[in-house]
C-alpha cells in the first residue's frame, strides 16, 4: 500500500474512482483486527473480513466528520475496532438479560462477614453496608439502580447495558455518572469518607 | 443486597467520580488524537486529562482504545 496524505485519502475516497484507495484501506483494517483482537476466542478471524467491510461503509458515510486531528488511517482503524468490539460483546452477552442478572442477585448467598473481625469492626462494617444499601435503594432512580448493578456491580459492558434499556452507551454513561455523583454527595452528608470505608473493608 | 466485596467496588468508583466527565461519544472522537500522542511517548493524559480519566472509568471506550493501539503498532 503506497502512503498517502490525508487530503489524498479523502480526495481519492470522494472521488470518482474510489476503487484502490477502498482494497488499501480494507488491507489495512483487515491487518489491524487481526493484530488487535488475535488474542480473543472463537472464531474472530472468520469475522475480521466482515467487521472491515462494515468499517468501511461506516467510513466512507462519515467522511465529513473527520477533522484532520489524527492520520486518516488511525481515524478509520478507531472507527474499525470500535465497530468488531460493539460486536463481539453483543455475542459475549446474548443470552443475558437484565431480568436474569437482577433475580441471580436477589438469590444469591451474599456470604459472612470476614471471621477475624472484632464486634466494632463488624458494627462498623454492617452500619456501612446499611447506609450504602439505603443510598442505592432510595436516592437513586430505578434506572440508575439498574444501570449501577448492571455495569459496576456485575460487569457488563456500558454498550449492552445501553441495549437492553432502550438507550445508547452515552446516555447510559452520563446516567452513571449522575448516579456516582449522587451516592458521593450523600456519602458526604452522612459523612461516609470514602478513604475510612475502604480502610475498613479492605482490612476486613 | 449489597455484599461486601460490592462495597468496595461501589466506593471506589464513587470516590474516583468528579463533577466533570466526559462521555463516551467524546471520548470516541478524540481516541484517534489520544492514541497517536500516546505512541509518539508523549505524556497523552496531561494533554487529554479528560479523556484518560474517561477511559479509566469505562471499560468499553478502553477495550476500544487497547485494541486501537495494538492496531497502529502492529500495522
Amino acid at each position: 500500500m503506497r502512503d498517502r496524505t490525508n487530503e489524498q485519502w479523502l480526495a481519492e475516497l470522494r472521488g470518482p474512482n474510489p476503487g484502490k484507495a477502498l482494497a488499501d484501506l480494507y488491507d489495512l483494517l483487515v491487518r489491524g483486527l487481526k493484530a488487535a483482537l488475535g488474542s480473543y476466542r472463537g472464531g474472530v478471524e472468520a469475522n475480521v473480513g466482515d467487521f472491515a467491510q462494515e468499517a468501511l461503509i461506516r467510513i466512507t458515510g462519515n467522511l465529513d466528520s473527520f477533522r484532520g486531528e489524527s492520520r486518516f488511517t488511525t481515524w478509520a482503524q478507531k472507527i474499525a475496532m470500535n465497530v468488531a468490539l460493539t460486536e463481539l460483546k453483543r455475542r459475549r452477552w446474548r443470552d443475558v438479560s437484565l431480568q436474569d442478572l437482577f433475580a441471580q442477585r436477589e438469590a444469591a448467598d451474599r456470604g459472612p462477614a470476614a471471621p477475624q473481625l472484632t464486634p466494632e469492626e463488624l458494627a462498623l462494617q454492617n452500619m456501612v453496608l446499611r447506609e450504602l444499601q439505603r443510598m442505592v435503594d432510595e436516592e437513586l432512580t430505578d434506572r440508575q439502580r439498574e444501570a449501577v448493578v448492571a455495569v459496576l456491580l456485575e460487569g457488563m459492558p456500558i454498550s449492552e447495558v445501553a441495549r437492553r434499556m432502550g438507550t445508547n452507551q452515552n446516555a447510559l454513561y452520563k446516567l452513571l455518572h449522575d448516579a456516582r455523583r449522587k451516592l458521593k454527595r450523600q456519602m458526604e452528608a452522612a459523612s461516609l469518607s470514602p478513604k475510612e470505608v475502604l480502610a475498613a473493608f479492605e482490612e476486613g | 443486597m449489597l455484599n461486601r466485596g460490592e462495597v468496595l467496588k461501589l466506593v471506589r468508583v464513587v470516590a474516583e467520580t468528579r463533577e466533570v466527565e466526559i462521555g463516551c461519544d467524546e471520548c470516541f472522537e478524540r481516541l484517534d488524537s489520544f492514541a497517536e500522542t500516546e505512541l509518539s511517548g508523549l505524556e497523552a493524559s496531561a494533554a487529554m486529562p479528560l479523556v484518560s480519566d474517561h477511559l479509566d472509568k469505562c471499560a468499553d471506550c478502553r477495550s476500544t482504545f487497547d485494541a486501537l493501539l495494538t492496531a497502529l503498532r502492529r500495522t
